[in-house]
Parts: structure tokens; sequence; C-alpha cells
């Protein structure tokens, strides 16, 4: 027992002297690079990646000076990753000092001494000053006066852009465009060719306000050097509204203090006149005692009443929102002017609520990779196979009640991977691969959803052993097999019945199958894809939203029904046009921007009948794209309304194996409609092959 | 109680028991299809005029739709459908009957008319087992006022039974 111990704690040593050594490389790099002018993003994400990976090794061992240690570290390179923080000399000093500090402290351990060691808290809080310093200055973005709707829904890299084009000093501009809903497609791309020899266009996003009904209005986020009068007459019109976006009201540049102590002006600027570096740091306290008495538990259920009453002041807004529309339809000019900045202050507050409870919901994926790094250990020694697991992405954050829900589907994907992916030592040499296999755990968020993988650098799947598989059970023809693509032959892992337990070994066995792991994920809102290179090794991405309270929905009517479509999963709304459907295997397809697009008639899928007078002049359609990781669909609804803000309620348990829908919302006039679950859809109309076999849904 | 106890609708009548204390038990009296019914006037929760409803597709066939009442998403069934008698559309008189199902979920309950609360003693009802074979067993008894017949319905197991919408569609 004691020996299996020692040994352990050996790997330990021998892996965390791995990673600081590896940590040194990096910085000395990363000096390099400095030193001749440029900062390499990827030598500092590896340096955080190292870290990181340090501080969860730590963490199983109980070391706790280095867990401190590679803590506070990990969130000054995490500033200095996200652009936060500058990666100056002083910053590099403390970076360089962390790896004799670690040095230090592992020779500590290993003599099992837990004497204090000075060096660690001296340099706990150098990093201290140096995130004290980093958060002062405040992300760039923060210096306008922008929309935190809008904050939240830019992918990465508009963030990035956004970013770099306020450090690059041009002025941020709101240009607000009606649309004709027919010409949308090509007028947008017109705008979008004018705007750029002026700007860049960082984002653009429907208001869920227009002046028609056959006209959609849309807010584009224009990054400009050019002052208003020229942006206005390069490519102001009757249809477009440029607005300069304010800065806030504030002075001096992102990096100068703004803080101030209340009342004492004078001092503030005495204070702003000092160089940060050398700014008074507040006393030192100790961290984890501040984080225990400042922390309160909270039962979810409590959060989600509050949500719940957020919700219904969502629906105070709208109507506030609708009230202002008809007061200033009615002409009372004055009194929807301050209708208006009314309903605006009280959606910028309310944004604010509901983003303070989100947040509160909010942990970090690391808790339940935590859990997953002992289960590959545990699996890697029953299997005999050595197993590196190596996580990026942690700290991503996602809703509490999605967490729980994926630690199962998770660990069953980890165990596959070691157990049918990863290829035995002997084997791995004769290819050429490291003896030691390699399983990603990667994390990271993309725009309103958080994207996770679990890669591993196995043997691949064998898309031959698969299809005669799926063939022997009965899943496809035989005659079928020809005709089937890629992602759908990898996609049979996913059909219920397709593994079975005499085949399963003991690891991955137990009677559970990727189908299970696949309606998991889909209750959560997501979805699971697969990609897999034969020798290489394969990767499952899953695809889930941030949080399943408050969503902004794209409101369209198909027949006389109205649904609304969470607007994460639209990425645009084109008019349909019916000349341009082709039909491929029996599917409905259309070509859009040169590819081939999967278009799924709701009304039919519904069975919601054909609207009067559609016999007769066929009434103008639209096309609503959404897309839910890398497959997207194209619904064909009749009528687009706008956005709304939407609280998703579950359907009862009696619909609950109704398919589709992702719950039902109220509409703001007592009437409730039905949510359109995208991912539900995507997977029912592009994953079946028989539920598409009605003749009636073939011909236009 | 004794001779009811030994019957085969005993099981239904015993899940009941927490609410018929004395001698009377309290009925809601309504209307399907023409028909006299009632049920245990504790499981109803309110009666509505019906708001409008909005259809969910693919729903197993007595669904009738979903409606928010102050703000509480309720899904609809038709009880007639239920009870498999014949369906007329929606009069004046129409109501929705709020009830809990097992499990929490609140359900509303089309009906044709909703008479008033039956107040009937013991020796006014009548086991369904004697009525003949016929009768389901979601059918507690039936109960005679003013020489009337009334249907009592359980409730608990009428809802249980029902199909709960997975397969409608390829079935």
């Amino acid at each position: 027992m004691s020996d299996a111990t020692d040994k352990v704690r050996d790997e330990f040593f021998s892996e965390a002297q791995e990673i600081i050594e590896t940590l040194s490389r990096n910085l000395l790099a990363l000096d390099a690079a400095q030193k001749a002018g440029a900062t390499d993003p990827s030598l500092i994400n590896e340096a955080f990646r190292a870290v990181h990976t340090l501080k969860g090794l730590a963490g199983l061992f109980g070391a706790a000076r280095m867990g401190a240690l590679s803590h506070r570290l990990e969130d000054v390179l995490d500033d200095l990753r996200l652009g936060r923080m500058d990666l100056d000399p002083v910053a590099l000093d403390a970076l360089f000092r962390s790896i004799d500090v670690f040095g230090a402290v592992l020779t500590a351990e290993r003599k099992e001494d837990d004497a204090p060691l000075p060096a660690v808290d001296e340099l706990l809080e150098r990093l201290d000053q140096l995130g004290a310093a980093a958060r002062r200055g405040q992300a760039p973005s923060s210096e306008y006066d922008l929309d935190p709707g809008l904050l939240a829904v830019l992918t990465e890299y508009e963030e990035h852009r956004l970013h770099a084009n306020i450090e690059a000093g041009f002025a941020l501009y709101r240009l607000r465009v009606q649309f004709e809903l027919v010409s949308i497609d090509r007028a947008l791309e017109e705008m979008k060719e004018r705007a750029k020899r002026h700007g860049e266009i960082i984002t653009y996003l429907p208001t869920g306000e227009a002046a028609s009904a056959d006209s959609i209005e849309l807010d584009l986020l224009l990054a400009s050097k050019r002052d208003l009068a020229a942006l206005i007459g390069a490519l102001g019109g009757d249809n477009v509204v440029i607005e300069p976006i304010p800065r806030r009201a504030r002075s001096g540049g992102a990096h100068r203090p703004s803080v101030a102590p209340a009342g004492a002006a004078g001092r503030a600027q005495e204070l702003a006149s000092i160089p940060a570096a050398v700014e008074p740091v507040p006393a030192p306290s100790d961290p984890t005692l501040r984080s225990v008495t400042q922390t309160v538990r909270v039962d979810i259920r409590k959060l989600d009443s509050l949500m719940n009453t957020v919700g219904e002041l969502a629906m105070v807004r709208s109507a506030l929102h609708r009230v202002f529309e008809r007061v200033r339809r009615e002409g009372q000019r004055p009194l929807a002017a301050e209708l208006q900045r009314l309903h605006r202050t009280f959606e910028r507050r309310l944004a604010e609520l509901q983003d303070g409870i989100l947040e509160v919901r909010m942990v970090p994926l690391g808790q339940v990779f935590d859990r997953l790094a002992r289960v590959v250990r545990q699996i890697g020694r029953e299997l005999g196979k050595e197993i590196r697991l190596v996580i990026t992405g942690a700290e991503t954050e996602i809703d509490k009640l999605i967490v729980e829900e994926l630690s199962d589907p998770l660990m069953h994907m980890i165990r596959n991977a070691i157990d049918h992916g990863i290829e035995a030592a002997e084997r791995r040499a004769s290819v050429g691969k490291p003896a030691v296999g390699t399983i990603a755990l990667n994390a990271y968020q993309k725009g309103n959803h958080v994207m996770i993988e679990v890669e591993d650098d196995g043997r691949g799947i064998d898309e031959e052993a698969l299809v005669s598989r799926a063939v022997s059970r009965g899943i496809v023809q035989a005659a079928e097999v020809p005709q089937l693509a890629r992602s759908e032959i990898l996609a049979l892992i996913f059909v219920p019945g397709f593994s079975t337990r005499n085949e399963a070994s003991d690891v991955s066995g137990r009677g559970f199958g990727m189908d299970i792991v696949k309606t998991n994920i889909a209750k959560l809102g997501g979805v699971i894809d697969i990609q897999s290179e034969p020798g290489i090794g394969t990767k499952l991405t899953i695809t889930l939203p941030i949080t399943l309270a408050i969503v902004s929905a794209l409101l369209v009517r198909v027949a006389d029904h109205v649904y609304a479509l969470p607007l994460a999963t639209v990425s645009e709304a084109i008019a349909f046009d019916p000349a341009g459907v082709r039909v491929v295997d029996r599917r409905e397809v259309m070509t859009l921007r040169g590819a081939t697009l999967q278009l799924c008639r709701l009304d039919r899928l519904f069975g919601l009948g054909a609207r009067p007078g559609e016999a007769g002049g066929a009434p103008r359609r639209f096309v609503v794209v959404v897309n839910v990781g890398a497959r997207r669909l194209g619904l064909i609804v009749d009528h687009l309304f706008g956005q709304q803000d939407i609280v998703i309620k579950a359907l009862g348990a009696s619909l609950a194996s109704v398919k589709g829908f992702a719950g039902a919302t109220e509409l703001g006039d007592q009437r409730v409609g039905l949510v359109l679950d995208a991912a539900s859809l995507i997977e029912e109309v592009l994953a079946s092959h028989d539920a598409h076999r009605p003749e009636a849904s073939l011909h236009g | 109680m004794a001779d009811l106890a030994r019957t085969g609708s005993a099981r239904a009548l015993r899940r009941h028991a927490g609410h018929q204390t004395g001698a009377v038990r309290e009925l809601l009296g309504f209307v399907l299809a023409g028909d006299a019914y009632a049920v245990d006037l504790t499981r109803i929760r309110e009666i509505l005029t019906p708001p409008p409803l909005t259809r969910v597709p693919r729903a197993a066939a007595d669904v009738l739709g979903l409606c928010s009442v102050r703000g509480l998403l309720v899904t609809v069934l038709d009880l007639r459908r239920c009870v498999g008698v014949a369906e007329s559309a929606p009069t004046r008189r129409t109501r929705l009957l709020l009830t809990e199902a097992e499990g929490g979920e609140v359900l509303g309950l089309l009906v044709d008319e909703v008479h008033q609360v039956v107040r009937l003693g013991h020796g006014e009802v009548e086991p369904a087992s004697s009525l003949g074979a016929d009768m389901g067993d979601h059918v507690m008894g039936v109960g005679r006022r003013d020489g009337a017949m009334i249907v009592i319905l359980d409730l608990a197991v009428l809802l249980a039974r029902r199909p709960s919408g997975a397969g409608v569609r390829d079935g």
C-alpha cells in the first residue's frame, strides 16, 4: 500500500518538475520575443496551460502551497492572455521568479517539510500587486457605452476585433439600418461592402423593431477612423441612421486608475499622476480566509425563482415598450421621449440584474474536469494504458445545472476514448506514436455556447467495421451503404442499439451506449458531433448553451402559429425562393452561398396544413437558417415578426416526449408560444433516415 | 364504506380515503357530451373560462394545447377524449378545470359545462363493479341525484393511464 502511495508521489514530483521545466522554457521564449518587440500569444497560452495543469496536479495531491501559487500565477497569465495586463519586464520578472519558488516548494514537499517558505508569500504578494494593477485598467470596451446585451453576444473573435479597433484609436458607430426582408441578403452584403471602405463592421444584430412587417431593422457596429459627418455622407440614406457610440464620461486612458475615494477629487488627481507600478498596494490579506468568510452557499432553486422574477420584469419591459410605441404613433412626442428614456434605463438595469443572477449560477467546468482527471488515472491503470490528460479551458463557465448533468456523459466519452481509442503501448510504438496516449479535454466559449472537446490520439474509428456492424444490426440496408457520407457513417455510433453489451468490454460497456450520451446532451439543449481520422485519433465535440434562463428569440409564424426560435441558434433569415429548391436523396435542399442547405418545411413536419390562399398566388415565405455546432438547417416559415426576450418555461411531464420544442413562453398578449428547439429539429431532420420517408414531404 | 371496500374500485377509493371524512362526499358535477359526470372536489384547484389555447404539434391525441394561467404553463386535455365520448364545438359554457397530476404538473381539463357541487352520501353511490363490466376502471362509481345518473370519475386513474404523447406521429 505504502509502496503504491510512494509511486504515485514520485509520479507527482516528476510530472510537476516536467511542467515547471516547460513553463521555464515558455518564459524564456516569451522573454526573447518580448526583447524582439513582439508578444507571441500562443506562448502565453502555453504557459497558462502549464500552470493550470500544475494547479490541478497540486489539488490532486493536496500540495497547498503549490496550489495557491499556481492559482495566482494562473490568474496573472490569464490576464496577460486576454490582454487585461501588459507583458512588461515587471510582470516577466515575477513570472521568472515563480520558477525558482516552485523549485523550492517542490524540494520542501519532497522532504515533507512543512516549514513556512517566505519566498512563497513574497511571490504571492507580488503577483497580487500585478493583478490589482491590471484590474484597475478595465477592458477597453468598457470605455464605450455599449449595450451589455450586445457585448454578451459577441463571439470571441468579434470581441477581439472590437478591442483591437478601440486600441487602434478608431471610434465606434452604430448604424441602424432598415432592410426589406425580401432583399436583406443582398442589401446587407452591399452595406457591408460599402462600409468596409470606411472601417470595419464588428457585428450586426437585429433590433427587434421594424418600421413595417416587411422589413427588419439591424444594428451594425462599425469601427471607423472617419468622423460622423463623413460617414453619414458615405453611408447615410433614408433607411440608415448613424450614431456615434458615446464614450463613458471618464477622462484619461484605460490604464489610469479610475477608482477614487468618494468626495476626494483632489486626491484622485494626485493618485492619477503616480505611475501604476509604484502605487500603494492594499494591505496583503490572507486570500483563502477571505474567500471563506465572503462566500455564501445558495440553493439553486432560489436563483431560479429570482430568475423567474426577472423574466416577469422582462415582460413588463416589453409591455412598456409597446406603450412607448403606441404613444409615439399617436404623436405625443414629449411623453414618448420620456417613456423611451424610462424604458432604456429599465432595460439596462434589468440586463444588469439578469447578468448578475446568471453570473452567480455559473461555475467553472473545472469542477467536472477535476473529477475526470481521476477517472482517467483509474481507467488507465485498469487497462494497463498510460494516459496523459491535457485539460484546457477548465475556467470556462457554464450554468451550474448543466455542469451537474455533464459529468456522466463526459466520463463515458473518456472511458470510450481510453478503451477503444488509445492503442496498447506496443501497438503505438510500432506505428511510431509516443507510448503514452494523450486525451485532450478542451473547453471554450463561442458566442452564447460552450464547446467541450474530448480528443484522443488513438487509432481512430474503423469505418468499415462500423458499417458492417450497422448492417448486421439492421440499422442501415446494405444497398444504402455506398450513399452514406463519411459524417453519416461516423454518426452511426449515436444510433440507439448500435453498441451492445456482449461486445463491450468491462470498462466502456455496462449497457450504456453513445446514444445515451447523445440523449443526455440533447436534454441540456446541446448537440454532439464526431470527427475521426484512422490512425490519428477521434474528436467528440459537445456544443452547449451557456445558460438555460432568459434568451433572445426570433418570433416566426408558420401557418397560423407563432413560434419562438432562440437567436443563439439563428444565423440568418432570407427570402425563400421555391424555384431554387432541389430534391436530393428525397430531401429538399437549396444552395446558400455555394453550400448546400437542407430545408425543413415546419408546416409539414408539424402537420399544420396549408394556409388558405397558398394554392393561389404563392405568398412570400422565408428560410430561417439555424445552426448548432457545425450542422445547419433551413426552416421554412411564413412570416418573421422580429426579436423578443423570452423566458423559456419547461413543458409539463405530459408533453415531455413531444419532439422539436425546448419549452414554451408567454408572448406578452396572454398567449403562449412554443419555443422551437433548433438542436432537436436538426437532429430529427438531418440525422434520421427513416423519419423523412413520407412521400408527401418531397414535392414543393 | 365496508361494502365498497370489497368491490373492484376499492383501490381507487382508498387512494381518496384521505379526502373522505364522514359519510358525505363533495363532488364537482359537470357535463360531457350531454351526460352528467363528477369528480372529487378536492382535486380541482380552479374553474376557468378557457383562455386562448396554443396547439402543440405531435402531442398525444387528447392534448388540446397549452395556455398560461397567471404565468403558470398549463397543458390542456380534452376530458371528452380522455373518457371517450363525442366532442362538440366550444360554447359559452365550456370550462377548464385545473387539477394537479401526480408529479405536480398542473393540467387543464376541458368540459362542456360545469354544474354545481354535489354532496352524495354513501347510500347514493353505487360502485362501478355492480353496474356491469363495460365500465372502465377510471369510473369510481355512479351516483344518483333526483333520479338522474352521475358518473363519478377517478381522475388519478384517468390521468395516469393516458398516453404520454410518445410515438404518436409515427404510429
